[in-house]
């Protein structure tokens, strides 16, 4: 199976040679970013309208405790510099020329990962004011649910991202079975975590 | 000090990989309900729907729409629907896709009546 899957797109792809679902199909995908990116991953955070907790909730990850520099991860001050952009807030319209520019900024390839229930349309619809879905502005990647998202749970979208980690949310039915595939709290092994 | 750190030194690895299992103290974040679909009905998921502040839930039929891009794990929920609901401890739950984000739950319990 190793030998079949030579593939040179990363160490992980090569367990799983036949891209069959969706979903594969997107860690396919991730994956390639995750060969460019290697170990080395700049990640630029922008603001559209959030309440700051998911900020307060980003800003975590560089505290001891979650230590995101000890996964090759950092955050930097430019999106020129910045491989992988995190959204928050649920895209309010006066952003819109700034979130432009931002992703515009950007250089190829680039990720976005959507952070938090406001931009995947879970607290303000559409209106004048906000898209309310970050997906009608820029294209999006990766979805990180949570109000706010927890700092493991954005750790582990920042590395389902750049394809380090499979997803896990498609495992869990959410009805009381869901036990079975995975007891809670438990982290299921990656790839090539 | 942590352990990762001399590790590091002493290999000279300079990144590491993500933690095979998460700290206890996880366990108690607000997490998004799992329903027991025996014991859920057409009524009691109704009450859910009206008391969910976001719209994370609708009810299709016998089918109950959960959606987790939406929830806040406010948990009232889990307070109106008493043991056809309990939290599921699933806060890792970053998604490629928006759809793979929505969960249908079979709604089994009796057609009329609570518990």
């Amino acid at each position: 199976m190793r030998k079949s899957g030579s593939s040179s797109i990363g160490a992980g792809l090569r367990r799983r040679p036949s891209v069959t679902t969706e979903e594969d199909e997107a860690f396919a995908r991730l994956g390639e970013a995750r060969a460019v990116f290697g170990r080395s991953l700049h990640v630029r955070t922008i603001d559209t309208g959030s309440c700051a907790v998911c900020e307060s909730e980003i800003r975590l990850l560089l505290a001891p405790h979650y230590d995101l520099h000890r996964l090759g991860l950092f955050f930097t001050p430019a999106p020129r510099h910045a491989d992988l952009l995190m959204v928050t807030g649920p895209a309010v319209r006066a952003m819109d020329v700034a979130l432009g520019k931002t992703y515009a900024a950007m250089p190829e390839p680039k990720v976005v990962i959507a952070v938090g229930a406001c931009p995947l349309g879970g607290i303000y619809p559409e209106d004048e004011l906000v898209h309310g879905r970050l997906e009608k502005v820029i294209p999006v990647d990766v979805f990180v649910p949570g109000c706010p998202p927890s700092p493991l749970a954005l750790l582990q979208g920042l590395l389902v991202a750049v394809g380090r980690l499979r997803e896990k949310v498609t495992g869990f039915s959410f009805s009381e079975d869901f036990g079975v595939l995975d007891p809670p709290g438990r982290i299921r092994k990656g790839p090539d975590r | 000090m942590a352990l990762w750190f001399w590790r590091g030194l002493r290999k000279g690895v300079v990144t590491t990989r993500y933690p095979a299992v998460t700290d206890p103290w996880a366990r108690g974040l607000p997490t998004p309900p799992v329903f027991d679909p025996k014991r859920l009905t057409v009524a009691i998921a109704d009450q859910a729907v009206a008391a969910c502040p976001s719209q994370a839930l609708a009810r299709e039929g016998t089918l109950l729409l959960l959606d987790l891009g939406a929830c806040s794990a406010c948990g009232r929920c889990l307070a109106v629907a008493g043991p056809a609901a309990r939290p599921s401890g699933l806060f890792e739950l970053a998604a490629t896709s928006r759809g793979h984000l929505v969960k249908s739950i079979q709604i089994g319990g009796p057609a009329e009546g609570g518990i």
